[in-house]
């Protein structure tokens, strides 16, 4: 196989089971968010569930959007490295440059139908090869000439990671 | 203590990682501690499966962070004649007593009459701050307070000038949504600012305003300043808490 260069996406699910100290911020934070939000699209209507108001309501589909500015300063906290995703040593080390908060479900009235997903988007990796069933990725440096070290990371890619984008190297 | 956080990560890991079950196996000197103390049978931590524990110094410790609509400052990266906004919130069930501890949010348009736009699609993690100007929320003071600086709003076809205003209580129930009406005519502020570089052409008047032309004494703010100073605004307003 030839070298690429890639680019994952893991979508963190967060809902009220959240565990994390983290996660459970996130949580709460957006889902007064949407809480407060949704309201602008529920006003009149009999709609309490993001699933309804996204059908029936126009504009509601900004909801998502909206949402996220009460998560910022969360995502802020995590200083460009994707949580949970760990080399095979137990560090984090993914990069993001770009996230996206999804709103899977939420009910204005019930708490507990709060569900909404980031998505964390990685910088460029170079995918040198595949070892059993880890791959070899490194940090994708385009200033960097062939004949360099690279350092790099083992990573085993898991459930709600995704490889997003790939590019052939030259 | 520890031994519990390792199981739990353990039970985490059952439910969404079964992809490490090769990982596991192939690892002889991955084993679990517990397994031995554990030899009851049921224990879903005994199903084999087990993924990488953080092993880092623990931290960054995640600290509560509001909302980046909580600000006082709305302006952002917008131009114009400043402007201070107070609004007074009263509890229109409690003798209009003043409500304390009450979530208001108000938006409104910039000079040239656009709103901000929400982050629909992918945000870069660096550089969301100026996604959302003229955007604010505060909390209402022992007095009903909230106090924003802002920028005096324009206008676009249609619509009067006006700021939009949310008023929630402390749990984010919606207690009221209206807008802010302007005075006009000779000697006010929007005849001073006189739609910035849009001029009044084509303005929409209060009276023929689809929001305002049934009636905008109780929204009506009062406008005090000059284009030199800024101006300041102010309302008082009841609902229902």
């Amino acid at each position: 196989m030839s070298t690429c260069i890639i680019t994952l996406c893991y979508r963190k699910i967060i809902d009220a089971n959240a565990a994390k100290q983290w996660d459970k911020l996130v949580f709460e934070s957006s889902y007064l968010e949407f809480k407060m939000q949704a309201q602008n699209y529920s006003l009149g209507t009999s709609f309490t569930t993001y699933a309804d108001l996204v059908k029936n309501v126009p504009n509601a589909h900004r909801l998502a959007g909206m949402i996220t500015l009460s998560i910022t300063g969360y995502v802020q906290q995590l200083a460009g490295i994707v949580p949970d995703m760990l080399n095979n040593v137990g560090k984090r080390f993914l990069k993001f440059n770009k996230f996206q908060l999804e709103v899977i479900n939420s009910d204005i009235n019930d708490k507990t139908k709060h569900q909404v997903a980031i998505n964390f988007y990685t910088e460029q990796l170079i995918w040198h090869h595949t070892i059993e069933n880890f791959l070899l990725l490194s940090n994708y440096n385009p200033a960097e000439t062939e004949n360099e070290e690279a350092l790099t990371n083992l990573f085993q890619v898991q459930p709600y990671v995704n490889i997003y984008s790939l590019k052939k190297l030259q | 203590m520890e031994r519990k956080n390792f199981l739990k990560s353990l039970m985490i890991g059952a439910v969404s990682t079964s992809v490490l079950v090769d990982a596991c196996k192939k690892d002889s000197t991955t084993t679990t501690t517990s397994s031995t103390s554990t030899t009851t049978s049921g224990s879903s931590s005994s199903s084999g499966t087990c993924s990488v524990i953080e092993t880092e110094t623990e931290g960054p410790f995640p600290t509560k962070a509001p909302a980046s609509y909580v600000r006082s400052d709305i302006t952002g990266d917008r131009t114009g004649y400043k402007l201070t906004v107070k609004i007074t919130i009263n509890n229109s069930n409690n003798s209009c007593n003043a409500l304390s501890g009450a979530l208001v949010d108000i938006w409104h348009c910039d000079s040239a009459g656009n709103y901000s736009e929400y982050g629909g699609s992918g945000m870069q993690a660096t550089n969301y701050t100026t996604v959302h100007f003229l955007r604010g929320r505060q909390t209402t003071d022992s007095n009903g307070l909230v106090t924003f600086t802002s920028i005096f709003p324009g206008w676009y076809s249609g619509r009067a000038t006006h700021i939009h205003v949310h008023v929630y209580n402390s749990s984010g129930t919606s207690l009221k949504v209206t807008q802010i009406a302007f005075p006009e005519g000779s000697g006010t502020a929007l005849a001073a600012v006189a739609g910035y570089t849009k001029g009044m052409t084509g303005y929409t008047y209060n009276a023929s305003d689809n929001v305002f032309s049934d009636g905008y004494t109780l929204e009506l703010a009062t406008v005090t300043g000059n284009t030199t100073d800024g101006f300041v605004l102010s309302i008082s307003m009841s609902v229902p808490a």
